[in-house]
């Protein structure tokens, strides 16, 4: 996947929180965002989502412009990605199984009994079989952010984008929502993942861009970024983060 | 032993009976105490010769106030949404509907309804404008209700449903609606209630109602206690249902917050 941030800005207010982001990454299979709270990571990830409107610049992704003046485009190009938010944003009225199926069936046009199956092979295949009758109300944490994984990974995006998914969850359950994402990342899912878990971004990530400041302090792979100390600002954050890892 | 104080996890029904029988003889006593001062002659055999009247009336105020909900559902629904539309008309439109007519009292609705719309529409079915009054009137409540409870459904789930591809369309309606119906449902139940007393100013533009049955029934035979006491009596037989039903359908939904 090729992803190419052109000049972004974006502002709320009087804060800036992008200011003329640049970046082209060629061929990317999963991206990290890391860095400070409020530096601007998950505003990035919002805006290639399609949920925000950059001030100006341009996202371009595989050489196409995100459309983010025509609604109908900008829904077009929502149904391709799947989305993961911090506090999973299951919908309570419906079970796990009908959170799977009902975008299935309304948005990509699928029959209710396929839809179930391709629901139930997901949650078959990352032991959720027992919690799909259940209303998200009865699932623990980690089965939430789960199903709210299996969700988005139903509709076969072309990417995934994950907002902090392990945020708000207890740490018991941080691992088993982490095997599951680095178990779709070996499966071929291209991600873009914004985390705090340094050990997990440091695994899972091809690319890692530390965002902060409004803009892209560094960047590299994770080894480049974790053992080379080019910022400051980036080793101070890494000291805090990893302090009790 | 103890009968007044509620102990934590303690399921002490006999302090619940007490109590309970404790209040209902202390209004006992006083409503008895205000009636013996009162050295009124009770002769409850006039509203027994009323009793068709009477009975018309309550299945009059029964049919107004149901048609009256559902029409009120609609308007509801309408002027609801119609608050935070983007077509300006019809939030303004909604917006002055709601305010006006939670602004004045139902009493003024009714005579200006009565005597300059109706009249100028040409409405003269009594029943009708009964029900229109009563829809309208209900209906700005129920359009707070709904406005509220949309509101009450968080940004988050609307930009979920967005992020999957839904319309907004079908996001009202698979994702936001659902949610709003059960949340709302209690208080809707409590507008029925409401909406089965305020019927009764209805009596005003001599609607066969049943209020108008304890009016009329006082202006011919001056039994006044005998005519508003099974008023009160009437109107509590369909309140008090109703209530419990709102309590009950209040816990039922509690758990999905």
């Amino acid at each position: 996947m090729k992803l190419e941030l052109d000049k972004l800005a974006k502002s709320y207010g009087e804060v800036l929180v992008l200011d003329r982001v640049s970046l082209c990454l060629d061929d990317i299979n999963s991206l990290v965002f890391i860095g400070p709270s409020g530096g601007g990571k998950t505003t990035l990830l919002r805006l290639i989502a399609g949920l925000e409107q950059p001030d100006s610049g341009t996202i371009l992704i595989n050489d196409k412009p995100i459309e983010y003046r025509s609604a109908e485009c900008l829904r077009e190009y929502r149904k391709k990605i799947g989305m993961v938010f911090q506090a999973y944003n299951l919908f309570p009225h419906l079970t796990a199984l009908q959170n799977i199926t009902l975008p299935l069936v309304k948005v990509h046009g699928y029959t209710e009994s396929r839809a179930q199956e391709e629901a139930l092979i997901l949650l078959e295949r990352f032991q959720l079989a027992d919690q799909a009758l259940k209303k998200p109300a009865q699932l623990s944490g980690g089965q939430k952010q789960r199903i709210a994984i299996c969700r988005a990974v139903a509709i076969r995006p072309e990417f995934l984008l994950l907002d902090e998914p392990t945020s708000a969850l207890d740490p018991e359950y941080t691992s088993e929502v982490l095997d599951l994402i680095g178990e779709l990342r070996d499966d071929g899912m291209r991600l873009i993942l914004v985390t705090h878990e340094m050990g997990f971004a440091r695994q899972a990530a091809d690319y890692l861009v530390f965002v902060g400041d409004g803009g892209l302090i560094a960047q590299g792979t994770p080894a480049e970024l974790f053992e080379t100390e080019s910022d400051e600002r980036v080793s101070r954050f890494l000291n805090k983060v990893l302090k009790y890892t | 032993m103890n009968i007044l104080y509620e102990k934590e996890g303690d399921n002490n029904r006999t302090a619940h009976i007490c109590s309970w029988a404790l209040v209902a003889l202390i209004l006992a006593a006083v409503f008895w105490y205000g009636f013996s001062q009162l050295s009124y002659h009770f002769a409850w055999g006039t509203i027994y010769d009323y009793r068709m009247n009477f009975l018309k009336g309550y299945g009059m105020t029964l049919l107004i106030s149901l048609f009256a909900l559902v029409f009120s559902l609609f308007l509801g629904i309408l002027f609801g949404l119609g608050q935070n539309s983007r077509i300006l008309p019809l939030r303004y439109l909604s917006i002055f509907y709601v305010e006006l007519v939670r602004g004045t009292p139902l009493l003024v609705q009714i005579l200006l309804f009565f005597y300059v719309i109706a009249n100028a529409a040409g409405i003269n079915n009594r029943f009708v404008v009964g029900v229109l009054i009563m829809a309208l009137f209900s209906g700005a409540y129920i359009a707070e209700i709904i406005r509220g409870g949309v509101q009450s459904v968080a940004e988050s789930q609307r930009e979920t449903a967005l992020s999957l591809g839904f319309t907004p369309y079908q996001s009202y309606r698979y994702i936001i609606f659902p949610q709003v119906m059960t949340r709302i449902l209690p208080a809707l139940a409590g507008q029925l209630a409401s909406l089965i007393k305020d019927s009764s100013l209805l009596s005003v533009i001599a609607i066969k109602e049943f209020t108008m049955a304890a009016r009329e029934m006082n202006s011919n035979t001056f039994s006044t206690m005998e005519a508003y006491i099974p008023l009160a009596i009437g109107y509590l037989l369909l309140t008090l249902p109703i209530s419990r039903l709102t309590r009950i359908l209040e816990r039922k939904f509690s758990y999905e917050t």
